[in-house]
């Protein structure tokens, strides 16, 4: 897997570079700013690019905005965001062009080495991966819209970590259910939100993004 | 520090150049100058104001629907005085250096054209710059006349060379009405020369007392009262102190999040590295203790993350309606969110206003009973207006010590205001209206 970092913290910087370097990562580039993200995602491009939100020039939403440039014009190499603090108006900008190729996590997820490179293979592959925080904040800006108050909190649930990025059998384990339920309930989830079958092989990403984008605000 | 020398001949013979100058110098010409531009404005602005004085007069006698057009022309009239004030502060400003504090602009309190007019009516600012109107008239003419000795300074004092050149009716002038004597010898027009040079010589002290007596009046009628400029002084230190306070809070977080949190989340992954290099099988307490170290580290980042969104939310450098939109999300409550921002306002009013948000929230949440709430944020030209609304069960009012008497204070330290209204059974509706600027 080819990596891009982008971190204004030397110190993180080069952490995450040694990490990823050790478990069999190729890391392309390691970068401090918004621009050097541009240029090197340009130049090298990787299959994903870890991004601090809050980088230079401004020091504010920066590495937000190279990410949504970047999927736009990069639609190989995935970006995955991640930050002190999880931002509902952040999460509902990078998600607003799709589900795919996209994760948000909050920094110290990187205390979980393992964790934090399954999200990082996802987003690689074109998933997606979203800190829980990003998920219950999303569900909660949007929980007066129609669609999803026709949810069973169950399906809400499956609906919030088919949004992490988890499989049907990852979803199973983690609610204690079998793969067979987690099924029936995904096929009511599609079916409440509208999701035909044509949509099909897209169909578990359009209803996180029906989900994120019911936001009324968003 | 030259008041301590003795006197020295070559200070004395200045003294008498600089005297016998006078007449002629840069401060003398500035003067004239002023004299004769002010007079333009200030007979025009005596008839003016007599003109609307007398219509006034006679608007209200001949019936009393000439209260409505009277009115009228009084608000034109005091809005005419304070432009011709502006005008006389810069001509005096400009030609006589006399500085003074530009009084503060019409204060409405209310919008609408009756507080308007109530507005204006009632502005000081106004009603001295007619007071100046009308004592600068004859002041003006005082001034004309100072002008006026330089001339006759200047005529007399040619009276011989008028004489030699063959004029006969040569006639010494007083610079006070009356004509003076005519002048049959030429011994008398040296006469005339004598007192032509007295005259222009006093001509800039003349001009120096009138011009003296109007900068005064100036000063006292149209500059900003010594009230009003105490007021915008403390206003201006306190908006000092207030963004200056904001911005100590955001550099700390940004302090906080460059350094500390940097090195606890690289902790903490250096400490996941660690345990995964133990084989659990072998040490097991060991990897045990790792874990737990990391975990610490992890949570004391989540503390640290809180602390820091309590000083300065960092989206809110992106501005209020991100940063409610994350607040609004991680409330407690389900709320509906509604922001519409035209201009931006200051860091401090934006941090005034999330925190007031926050509170808000986290009392209805609170004491309010209520199942859902509503937050409403809109910026006018002047103004940012935060709306809360629940459908609790009201009867919420300001405690002494609680959240929202907390709030008030805060709130009124920029001169905003917050209003409760809450009737038993609710809904409970909490106003905050503050300046775009400290």
């Amino acid at each position: 897997m080819r990596v891009v970092i982008a971190e204004d913290a030397a110190v993180m910087r080069e952490l995450l570079a040694q990490m990823l370097t050790m478990r069999g990562h190729h890391v392309a580039a390691v970068v401090g700013d918004a621009d050097a993200l541009r240029a090197a995602v340009a130049e090298h491009r990787p299959d994903v690019a870890v991004v601090d939100i809050r980088m230079p020039p401004t020091g504010t939403d920066d590495g937000l905005r190279a990410a949504v440039d970047i999927r736009r014009e990069h639609p190989g190499t995935g970006v995955l965001l991640f930050s002190q603090y999880i931002e509902t108006a952040y999460a509902t900008r990078l998600l607003a062009q799709g589900a795919q190729g996209v994760g948000y996590l909050l920094k110290e997820r990187v205390a979980n080495l393992a964790e934090f490179t399954g999200a990082l293979d996802r987003v690689a592959a074109g998933g997606t991966a979203l800190d829980p925080d990003v998920v219950t904040q999303l569900a909660a800006a949007s929980r007066r819209t129609e669609d999803l108050h026709a949810l069973t909190d169950r399906e809400r649930g499956v609906l919030a970590l088919m949004a992490e990025g988890r499989s049907n059998a990852a979803i199973a384990q983690h609610l204690y259910i079998s793969a067979g339920t987690v099924e029936k309930h995904i096929a009511a989830i599609f079916a409440k939100l509208g999701l035909t079958a044509s949509h099909d092989h897209n169909r578990r990403v359009l209803a996180v993004v029906r989900a994120l984008n019911s936001d009324p605000d968003g | 520090m030259s008041g301590y020398r003795p006197a020295h001949p070559g200070d004395r013979a200045r003294a008498v150049r600089s005297l016998l100058l006078a007449p002629f110098d840069r401060r003398s010409g500035a003067r004239v100058a002023y004299c004769l531009l002010s007079s333009v404005p200030a007979v025009a602005g005596f008839v003016v104001v007599i003109a609307v004085a007398v219509l006034l007069g006679s608007a209200l006698t001949l019936t009393v629907l000439g209260a409505v057009p009277g009115v009228g022309l009084l608000v034109a009239g005091l809005t005419l005085a304070r432009a011709l004030g502006r005008l006389h502060r810069a001509l005096a400003r400009r030609f006589l250096g006399v500085q003074v504090v530009d009084p503060a602009r019409v204060a409405q309190p209310h919008p609408g054209l009756v507080a308007g007019v109530v507005a204006r009516l009632r502005d000081p600012a106004a009603w001295r710059a007619v007071a100046y109107v009308l004592v600068k008239m004859p002041l003006a003419v005082l001034g004309l006349w100072a002008v006026t000795w330089w001339l006759v300074g200047v005529v007399d004092l040619v009276a011989p060379v008028r004489r030699l050149v063959g004029q006969r009716d040569v006639d010494l002038v007083w610079p006070v009405p009356g004509g003076g004597p005519r002048l049959d010898s030429f011994g008398e027009s040296l006469g005339a020369a004598a007192v032509g040079l007295v005259v222009l010589l006093a001509a800039p002290w003349l001009a120096r007392a009138v011009t003296a007596l109007d900068g005064r009046l100036v000063r006292a009628l149209l500059g900003a009262g010594a009230l009003e400029e105490r007021v915008r002084d403390l206003e201006e230190t306190r908006a000092i102190a207030v963004d200056e306070a904001a911005d100590r809070l955001r550099r700390l977080e940004r302090d906080l999040h460059d350094g500390a949190q940097v090195r606890l989340a690289a902790l903490a992954m250096n400490l996941d590295m660690v345990r995964e290099q133990l084989d659990a099988r072998d040490r097991p307490e060991l990897h045990r203790l790792v874990e737990t170290a990391r975990d610490n580290a992890v949570g004391t980042l989540a503390e640290l993350r809180d602390l820091s969104r309590g000083l300065h939310p960092p989206v809110l450098d992106a501005g209020l309606a991100d940063a409610l939109a994350t607040l609004a999300a991680t409330s407690a409550l389900p709320v509906e969110l509604s922001v519409d921002l035209t201009g931006r306002p200051t860091r401090a009013i934006e941090a005034l206003a999330y925190y007031g948000a926050a509170e808000l929230l986290a009392n209805v949440h609170k004491h309010s009973g209520a199942r859902a709430c509503r937050v409403d944020l809109r910026t006018s030209a002047t103004a940012l207006d935060l709306r809360v609304t629940d459908d609790g069960h009201g009867g919420a009012h300001a405690v002494r010590g609680g959240g929202i008497a907390g709030l008030v204070d805060r709130v009124r330290t920029v001169d905003g205001d917050l209003t409760v209204r809450s009737p038993g059974g609710g809904p409970t509706t909490v106003d905050i209206r503050l300046p775009l600027h400290a």
